[in-house]
Order: C-alpha cells, then sequence, then structure tokens
C-alpha cells in the first residue's frame, strides 16, 4: 500500500475515532445525536443528497429526530422511579474503511481542487462498531454486574464530506462527516 | 502473508542504534551503582576526569552527588564491566550482574536503641551509622533498608561484605547490634499484611461462617451488637466504627465469590434485624454488595420514617420479601403502599402478600428499559436483488473455493478487515484472527497497524482469505440464522476513477459458521457480522458488481436468541408493528420479487412466476419451468438462463413476441 493511502486510513481512522466517542457518550448521556445526520445539513439536502437511511433493528425511522425519540423511548421505562438514563453502550470494537476517496458530491470546485483523492479529505468512509449495550444499569453496574438486560449490538454508518466544515479557514468547529445511512442491530 | 509482511516492513522506521558513551545523558541503572572507586581500584585504564573524592554529605546516603560526577561513574563502571568480562569470559546481562554483586543483609538490635523511637523506626541513622564506620578508606554504599518484625533487611555489595561484618557487635544508640549475611528472600512489605489485620480478618470470616446459612442461603447479620466475636474486637464501641466492620464485612462477604453471579446465587436473603439501625445510610453497602438481594430483614431497628430509608430506593429491584415489623416507620400512615411502590418485585411485605409473582415480573419489566423489538431481515436492495443474489453465491464460495471467490467479486481497490474482540470462556480460541484485528479502539489511529491489517486489492486478501480458517455458513434456506439488512446508496466510488460517481449497496449481515482451524484441530461454531460494500465492477469483470469493502467482525452473541420470530428473507420493507411513539417512514410497496429457494411461499412463487413472464413474455408455464429449473428459484439465475436459452427456446413458449 503507497503512503497515499497510508493517509487516506489514518485520516479514516480519525474521523471515526471522533465519531464513535462522541457518538456513544451523547447516546449513554441521554443527549441527543440527530445534528450527525445529513438530514440536518441544509446545503446538503437542498442540492439533493437524499435524507439519510435509518434501519433500527430492521425497522426504518424517517427521520434523525426521530431516532432521538427513539433512543429515548429505549431509555425510558414506563414505571421508572428515576428520569436517570439507565441503558448503557460499551463499545468494544470498531474500524473504519474508505468507500469512495474521490467524494465529489456538492463539494466546492476550490476544495476539489486542494484536496486530491488521497488527500484523506474528500473522503466517504464506512464505521462498523460493535459492543454490548446494558439495559437497567445501576450507579456501580460495572462492578457488581448490576442492570437487567445485556444485548451485543452492531453498528454501521456511512459517513460523508461536511463541506461547510471541511471548507472553513478554521474548521475546528462542527462535525466535518455527517452520517447518511445507519443500520443498527442489537441481540 | 509474506508480501504483506515485505509491505509493512517498508513503512516501518527503524530509529539509528542508540549508542552509549563515556556518561553524557544516559540514566545510571541500579545495577551499575557500585563502588566509586571502581576504576582506581580495580586498575582499570583511566577513562574520564578523575572522581570527586571524600565523603558525601549527611543527607545524601545511597545517592551520591549531583549530575557533575556521572562521567566519571560510568566510565568507572565502563571498566567494571569491561574487568569483569576480562575475568570470567563470559559477559554480564544486567540482571545477573546486578544479583550477582548484591548480597542481604539481617540487622538485629535495633528495637532496643533509642533511635527506635525515630519516625521510620530508626532505619535511617542506622544504615547511615554503617555506612560511615564501614569502611574509613572506601565508601560504602547500602540499598533501601526494610524494617520487618525486629530486623532491619538491606542490600548491600559483595565487595563491602568483610568491613560491613566486621561491624558485628558494635553498639548504635545504647544497644548491641548483630549483622549476618541470610540467603533468606529480602521481604516485601507492601504484600504484608499486618498480624493484627490478619487476626481481624479471620475473626470476621469466622462471624461470617457463623452467620452463614446455605439451605437458606441467608446471611444472619441481626444483632451484630450481641456478637461475642465482634465484641471482644470492639468494633461496636461506636457508630462509625460499626459502620466500618459492616463494611469490611460486606467486603468480605463479596471476596469469597469469583463473579458476581455466583455471589448472587449463594447470597439470597440478608438479616440486619436487631441492630439499631436509624437510617439505612449507616449500612448503605449492602445496596452495593449484594444489588440483587431477594429477601431482606429489616425489623427491630429504629427507622422512623420512610426518608430514613430512601436511600435505598432505587436499589434491590430483584428484592421479593422485606420486613420491617417492629420498626417505628410502620405506625405511620401509607408507608406500605409507598414501600411496595419503590421495590418492582417486592411480593411479600411484612409477612403479607402485595403482589403475586406475575405481578412483580410484569411491574419489573415495566421499571426497568426494555430493549427495542427485533425485527427480520431487512433487504432494499432493488429489483435486481443484487444483495440476496451476490450473498448466496458469496457464502458459498467463501466456504468451498475460496480462492474463486476473490477473483470473482473483488479488484484491486477492493478492501478487507476483520476484528475480533475475544471473549472469556468462548469454547474456540482467537489466535488464527488476532494477528489480523483491525480494531481501532485498541490499536489507536497512530499505529502501522492501521495500515497494515487493511488488505487491499486481490493478491493481499487472497492471501489472508487463505490463512484464516475454513468456515461452513448455512444456508440461506435458514432465514431463523441470518439477519441481513440492506440498501442502496447514492455516490459510491466510480470503478473508473474518473471522479464520477455510482450507486453502492450497503449490506450488512448477521450470522453464525462451522469453523475448522486445522492447524489447532479446533471446530466449532463461532459468530460474526459482516458488512459488505458493493458498488458496479470495472469492464471485464466477471460480475456487473464488485465488493468495494468487506470488514468482518467476529464476536459471541448468542444465536440462539438472535432471531425470536425466524421469517423468510423477503426483498420487501418489512412491516412495522403500531409503534406509537416513532413514526416511521411510509412504507414501500413490497417488491414482487422473492430470494431463490428461500423458504418460498406459494403466492411469492406465483409472483415470481408473473413476473418473470412480464420481463420475457414467456408464458407462466415456461416460466415455472424456467425458475425450477436450474435456477432453483433464482431470479436472477432465471434471468440468465432464459437469455441463454433464448433462441432455443420454441415459438409457443412465448404468450407474445418477446
Amino acid at each position: 500500500m503507497s503512503r497515499t493511502d497510508d493517509t487516506n486510513a489514518r485520516c479514516c481512522a480519525d474521523a471515526a475515532n471522533k465519531f464513535v466517542t462522541w457518538y456513544y457518550q451523547q447516546l449513554n448521556e441521554g443527549k441527543p445525536i440527530a445534528q450527525a445526520y445529513v438530514n440536518k445539513n441544509e446545503t446538503l439536502m437542498k442540492v439533493g443528497h437524499p435524507p439519510a437511511e435509518i434501519c433500527i433493528n430492521g425497522q426504518m425511522v424517517a427521520t434523525p429526530e426521530d431516532l432521538d425519540t427513539l433512543w429515548a423511548q429505549q431509555r425510558s421505562a414506563p414505571l421508572a422511579t428515576t428520569d436517570k438514563t439507565h441503558v448503557h453502550y460499551d463499545v468494544h470494537c470498531f474500524d473504519a474503511v474508505v468507500i469512495n476517496k474521490d467524494y465529489r458530491f456538492a463539494c466546492p470546485q476550490n476544495l476539489i481542487d486542494i484536496h486530491g483523492p488521497n488527500d484523506g479529505v474528500r473522503m466517504m468512509m464506512t464505521v462498523t462498531v460493535s459492543g454490548d449495550v446494558y439495559f437497567g444499569v445501576s450507579k456501580n453496574w460495572k462492578t457488581n454486574d448490576d442492570f437487567a438486560t445485556k444485548q451485543h449490538f452492531n453498528d454501521v454508518f456511512i459517513l460523508v464530506p461536511n463541506w461547510e466544515v471541511i471548507g472553513k479557514q478554521n474548521g475546528k468547529f462542527g462535525k466535518k462527516y455527517l452520517v447518511s445511512s445507519h443500520t443498527y442491530r442489537a441481540f | 502473508m509474506g508480501g504483506q509482511a515485505n509491505r509493512a516492513g517498508g513503512t516501518r522506521r527503524v530509529g539509528p542504534q542508540r549508542t552509549t558513551r563515556g556518561g553524557g545523558i544516559t540514566k545510571a541503572r541500579p545495577n551499575l551503582r557500585t563502588d566509586r572507586d571502581g576504576d582506581v581500584s580495580m586498575g582499570a585504564p583511566a577513562g574520564g576526569p578523575k572522581p570527586p573524592s571524600g565523603p558525601s554529605g549527611r543527607g545524601n546516603r545511597g545517592r551520591g552527588t549531583a549530575g557533575a560526577t556521572r562521567g566519571s561513574r560510568q566510565s568507572s563502571r565502563l571498566a567494571q564491566n569491561l574487568n569483569k568480562y576480562i575475568a570470567d569470559g563470559t559477559p554480564h546481562g544486567p540482571k545477573s550482574h546486578y544479583n550477582n554483586n548484591k548480597t542481604t543483609l539481617k540487622i538485629l538490635g535495633l528495637k532496643n536503641s533509642k533511635a527506635a523511637t525515630n519516625p521510620d523506626g530508626g532505619v535511617k541513622s542506622l544504615l547511615e551509622f554503617l555506612e560511615r564506620k564501614a569502611d574509613k578508606e572506601k565508601k560504602v554504599v547500602l540499598g533501601r533498608g526494610v524494617l520487618d518484625g525486629d530486623y532491619v533487611w538491606v542490600k548491600a555489595n559483595k565487595d563491602d561484605l568483610p568491613s560491613i561484618l566486621h561491624l558485628n557487635g558494635y553498639t548504635y544508640a545504647g544497644a548491641p547490634i548483630t549483622i549476618e549475611e541470610t540467603t533468606e528472600p529480602f521481604p516485601n512489605p507492601a504484600s504484608k499484611v499486618s498480624r493484627d489485620a490478619a487476626d481481624t480478618r479471620q475473626k470476621l470470616l469466622a462471624v461470617l461462617a457463623k452467620r452463614y446459612n446455605p439451605a437458606q442461603k441467608l446471611l444472619d447479620l441481626s444483632a451484630l451488637g450481641t456478637d461475642d466475636i465482634l465484641g471482644s474486637l470492639g468494633t461496636f464501641g461506636s457508630q462509625s466504627l460499626a459502620e466500618k466492620s459492616f463494611k469490611a464485612l460486606m467486603h468480605l462477604a463479596g471476596a469469597e465469590y469469583r463473579t458476581a453471579e455466583e455471589k448472587k446465587e449463594a447470597i439470597q436473603a440478608v438479616s440486619l434485624a436487631n441492630n439499631e439501625i436509624q437510617d439505612v445510610d449507616q449500612v448503605f453497602t449492602l445496596a452495593y454488595s449484594l444489588p440483587q438481594l431477594r429477601r431482606l430483614d429489616l425489623s427491630g431497628n429504629k427507622i422512623e420514617h420512610l426518608s430514613k430509608l430512601s436511600k435505598w430506593k432505587h436499589e434491590f429491584r430483584y428484592l421479593e420479601e422485606l420486613h420491617l415489623a417492629s420498626n417505628p416507620l410502620t405506625t405511620q400512615p401509607n408507608w406500605a403502599s409507598e414501600i411496595t411502590q419503590w421495590y418492582p418485585s417486592l411480593q411479600i411485605l411484612d409477612g403479607s402478600q402485595v403482589r403475586t409473582p406475575q405481578q412483580a415480573a410484569e411491574n419489573l419489566k415495566l421499571m426497568t428499559p426494555q430493549p427495542l423489538p427485533q425485527l427480520p431481515s431487512n433487504l432494499r436492495d432493488g429489483d435486481l436483488n443484487v444483495g440476496s443474489a451476490f450473498l448466496r453465491s458469496f457464502f458459498q464460495k467463501f466456504d468451498y473455493e475460496r480462492h474463486a471467490v476473490v477473483t470473482e467479486y473483488y479488484d484491486s481497490e477492493s478492501s478487507f478487515c476483520l476484528t475480533a474482540i475475544p471473549a472469556p470462556g468462548r469454547e474456540l480460541p482467537w489466535k488464527a484472527y488476532l494477528k489480523y484485528s483491525r480494531n481501532i479502539m485498541k490499536l489507536g489511529t497512530r499505529t502501522p497497524a492501521l495500515v497494515q491489517r487493511l488488505f487491499t486489492g486481490v493478491n493481499f486478501i487472497g492471501e489472508v482469505f487463505r490463512a484464516l480458517p475454513a468456515t461452513r455458513h448455512p444456508t440461506l434456506d435458514q432465514p431463523e440464522l441470518w439477519l441481513i439488512d440492506c440498501h442502496t446508496f447514492p455516490n459510491g466510488a466510480d470503478p473508473l476513477g474518473q471522479g464520477g460517481s455510482a450507486m453502492g449497496l450497503i449490506i450488512n449481515v448477521h450470522g453464525q459458521f462451522e469453523e475448522a482451524d486445522a492447524s489447532e484441530n479446533l471446530y466449532g461454531t463461532r459468530t460474526f457480522s459482516r458488512n459488505f460494500v458493493l458498488g458496479p465492477s470495472k469492464p471485464g469483470a466477471v460480475h456487473p458488481y464488485r465488493v468495494v469493502s468487506d470488514q468482518l467482525t467476529l464476536h459471541d452473541w448468542k444465536p440462539q436468541a438472535a432471531i425470536a420470530e425466524p421469517t423468510p428473507l423477503t426483498n420487501t420493507v418489512v412491516a412495522i408493528p403500531a409503534a406509537p411513539v416513532v413514526p416511521v417512514v411510509p412504507v414501500a410497496p413490497p417488491v414482487p420479487v422473492a430470494l431463490g429457494q428461500i423458504g418460498l411461499d406459494d403466492a411469492t412463487k406465483a409472483q415470481m412466476v408473473a413476473e418473470l413472464s412480464r420481463r420475457t413474455g414467456m408464458t407462466g408455464e415456461y416460466s415455472l419451468l424456467c425458475l425450477e429449473g436450474m435456477a432453483n428459484w433464482n431470479f436472477d439465475l432465471a434471468l440468465q438462463s432464459f437469455e441463454a436459452q433464448k433462441a432455443n427456446l420454441p415459438p409457443t413458449a412465448f404468450a407474445t413476441t418477446p
């Protein structure tokens, strides 16, 4: 593998790492994740990017906001005595690969000129995440196994570039990559 | 994997050889801390500046003087090592040198000296005394002393031994001291529990043993204040001491079991009756140690109000039986209904039934979050069923003709990587997979392995496929063993690399396979998830599509529990159950083309026949023959076979001219 491919692999791993860390922290803290999906990016949606395909346990979910509602529903219990989040995702492994290193959809010309296909910027990638999800965890559930149910989960995302953030001179803020497809299974 | 290794080697950076010269910035290693005049006494050639002479200050025991002398010591060490090498003819590794050159000494008598009252027991001043008195000519350095019982243990250079043993019988701080060499192991104070602590531990364990009833799985900690052993220990002298003792008891009770599961099984009931507990805060640890407790007796305590019990409000979700009789609390209104609400599984409160077991189970379910329902496979792979046709062919070939699968479906830009999550207690080992495992979480994002373990191109993928153990996947005709989600997506990679884009198909498969690791003679079942990204292939390829990326994850989910309701894999968007909260996308009408042979019902078959008729113009009869024959209800194959045989078909085969 050439050094140029190294750049893509590393940048892809970096982006995936940031995404995975953020995503599951949000879930574990009961915070919304809708902002990570392409639906929330008006520029992309205006030029005809289809809404993100979200499929949770075989069920289609129309929008990321609905997904937030679904996760909130999963966290809640009708007779729960506390409003604390009681579902915990424990990521064991994740992996990411570039599936289109020359992604151009809605890409401003200046970014195509600046960043070649091997520069680790204009990447479409898949991220697979595996781990355990614990339902009904208590405060110290990790030390005394105090949880009601445990499942294995597998998430697959397709991430696409968010040109607004990548094109910024100071691209520190905002998500550089957005979710355009999300498939989840827990069993 | 030779090629891979070479490739990996190409990216690995080899740092310059580190060389040690003179002294410079090289850190002094403990094994080389020998006498400071070594270069002179051993007659080695003087390589560096003259070492400093004269005794170091009192506060510098064992440390020598600061940086300025480093160079000289380093050169003297070199000289020593060289000399020793010449004398013995064998090189000494740092470790052996260290061990060979040191000896252990035991010093008795410090306890009787006036120095015994020093904060450190007098060890430091004793060693300073010995270093000072040992040899007038030569500086003697002793190791760090350890006080263990009546003895002080210390390590010293063998060379210095005579001059130190010479001090045997000297008087130090008013008491005679005895010094002897020993071969006993050096004591490790950190791992030692004091005799008192060990004694207390034994007594507490005795208390637990006496109070544990294995038949009832009951730990009876009632009336602890009247316990003879605990009384003798004085643990209930004050409230804080009593709380600490309870914590210790809980800790010891938990430490007896290896897993939380074992503990849960062994201790199902606890009695804390008659302990004068005013607030459960005093015994809160119980909720941490035994969160899955089923029976608890708190009767005969001094709990006055629900607030005094509220610390345990969100604990003990499996508590079935609770006794609170003879507590002031029980005279308050509504206490029982409140308590019943707190504990979802509670069935018996003070001897009276408050819930049936069924009600309790139902209640517990409503109080804890539940996993989302599991729906069957969701295939949205378009009219041509590319996804299902690909999987059917792929796994068959992956099992029986792995070399062919690579050349057929992968090309120079395809990538493959696998991730293994070894879990303890599994039958099958992970050796064959772990060296390829590309878990970014474990590897980090800056390691060469990240690139080395991403196999790109037919050659590398072929090599790693050959190296993986043989597999046998179940056929797709057993839908209860598979969960497959797939959908098309836009803006995939252009196979020609000309900056265009193409539709792609992402397939996520969960299933299991039989594994045969011939090299290790190991056989068993393994569960996996596999994520394929398909895209159009380059001109001249075997299939119109290729694998762009293939990510295999091996883990240990339980396949039995995976799919509750086996449903035939059909190319449809699943029917959405009436979920009140989540709006779902409008369901597209089911595509009337089904997978070959996958649990097809007659209606689906009829639909397939109709569809084939429509596309080919054949009569229903011929369409049925075509699907039933070679194609074996695979729609793609049927179409292909039609195209191949079109010229040979009689005119009667066609309802209309195709």
